[in-house]
């Protein structure tokens, strides 16, 4: 019997890649919000679990994984029916796992926490014009990910779709994903809502995500 | 017939990781040196094979490869004979995963970029204290990650060990020195790793190639804090 623990909180874009991952799965799991606001993640009890504090942090029978690109590689290959998710074709592999350190530094590190730790933590609601830049970068890059294919790695939804898709639903509160210059990403996002577990997975802490971003005011500096 | 060509420069930390890896597999490859300033990376051709335009890329055959974590991890699933470098099984690849994503994250795009940004773009007179007070915290987080174990991500070598050293000894060489007495295990790590064979050659040179363009632009004041360093290296410091 798996029983499996996911901490985190659903506005987190990582959080919700993974909880894409899971419900690809159709693993049952136990939710724990973390109160990251109250700094639970630096008490000693989850620094015991996760010693960087970050969110996810996943419970496996004893075991605590994290970082969200680990969780999900890490799900698929002991859960999964087939690799179709993460595919053990060598060059398959190395196209997702190039995806999710994309996401991990160009997507996440310098497009959203570069602005939100500045905002969140001291109050930074002018954000530098280069923040911009880097998005907007990030969109040129998921567009000529995208050509020729359905998804971010090629013909089949992987977690690389996951892990992407989770970030860039929330990169659109900073930067509106304009519809002629990315007619792929547009579709891409469509093909992906249509997922039967995508409005409780990602849709929903996406949009909390954005409301939290948006009731800061923050501007872009020109 | 192995065919392998790899593109980069050698002071760039991820080209560094692949090398080190590329050894570690006694793989026989071809070196082609990208000017970066150049923008050789960003010509029809190379776009073409990358689009990201980043180094290093690896071409196996037909096929190109980037990201120096996926290239790597690439290499030991497909050439190395045991499993030694980036385990099979779950949990403890699950571990080098997360090392290898706090590398891309936290140490490379968190920090060294940040840094590199500051100095070489925005012409900064000093080290952005925030970034010196998170490239700190990360050492931090190593030291604890090498608490019980002799690696990065445990008992033994792995790819891990080979990302994080290459983006550490440029800042251990450049920004930030690793303090032996405040990072035992941390600096203990880099003596361990510095003792392979053709460490100096594969991560070494390029890490000083790189540290001393950064340190041309450093104030004057980081002088003793390098010193010291280098006595502790020489010395053995930190050394279990």
């Amino acid at each position: 019997m798996v029983k499996l623990t996911l901490y985190g909180v659903n506005p987190s874009p990582p959080v919700r890649a993974v909880k894409l991952t899971l419900a690809a799965l159709q693993l049952p799991y136990e939710f724990v919000n973390v109160n990251i606001s109250g700094q639970e993640q630096l008490s000693p009890d989850y620094l015991k679990k996760n010693p960087e504090h970050t969110v996810p942090t996943l419970e496996d029978d004893g075991h605590f994984i994290w970082d969200s690109h680990a969780i999900i590689a890490y799900l698929v290959s002991k859960y999964a029916d087939s690799d179709a998710l993460y595919p053990r074709d060598l060059l398959q592999r190395a196209v997702v796992d190039q995806r999710l350190h994309f996401e991990t530094g160009v997507v996440f590190a310098n497009g959203i926490k570069a602005i939100t730790k500045p905002l969140f933590f001291n109050g930074l609601t002018r954000i530098p014009k280069e923040r911009y830049d880097a998005i907007v970068e990030i969109y040129d890059f998921v567009e000529t990910f995208l050509a020729g294919h359905n998804y971010i790695a090629g013909d089949q939804l992987t977690i690389a779709d996951f892990s992407l898709i989770s970030s860039t639903t929330s990169l659109v509160a900073f930067v509106e994903i304009d519809r002629v210059k990315y007619p792929r990403i547009i579709e891409w996002v469509r093909r992906l809502e249509k997922l039967p577990y995508y409005e409780e997975a990602n849709a929903k802490g996406a949009r909390e995500l954005e409301t939290i971003l948006k009731s800061t005011n923050f501007t872009f500096a020109t | 017939m192995v065919n392998l060509i790899l593109y980069g420069t050698e002071s760039s930390p991820p080209v560094r990781a692949v090398l080190l890896t590329l050894r570690a597999l006694q793989l026989d490859h071809e070196f082609h040196t990208l000017d970066m300033q150049a923008g050789d990376h960003l010509k029809p051709d190379m776009l073409n094979k990358n689009p990201q335009h980043t180094v290093p890329m690896l071409e196996d055959g037909e096929s190109c490869i980037w990201d120096s974590h996926a290239i790597i991890g690439y290499l030991v699933n497909k050439y190395a004979q045991s499993d030694e470098l980036y385990p099979k099984d779950a949990l403890k690849r699950a571990v080098v995963d997360q090392r290898l994503h706090f590398e891309t994250g936290v140490l490379f795009h968190g920090i060294f970029k940040q840094l590199q940004r500051a100095l070489f773009q925005e012409n900064a007179t000093e080290v952005p204290k925030d970034r010196l007070a998170e490239l700190k915290d990360a050492y931090a987080l190593l030291e604890q990650f090498l608490a019980e174990n002799p690696y990065v991500a445990g008992p033994q070598l792995t790819i891990a060990d080979f990302s994080i050293v290459a983006t550490v000894s440029t800042l251990h060489l450049s920004y930030c020195p690793v303090d032996a007495t405040k990072y035992p295990k941390l600096s203990a790590w880099l003596a361990r790793i510095s003792a392979l064979p053709f460490y100096e050659e594969d991560n070494l040179r390029g890490a000083r190639l790189l540290a001393d363009k950064i340190r041309s632009k450093l104030p004057k004041q980081f002088d003793k804090l390098w010193q010291k360093a280098f006595e502790d290296i020489k010395s053995g410091a930190g050394k279990q």
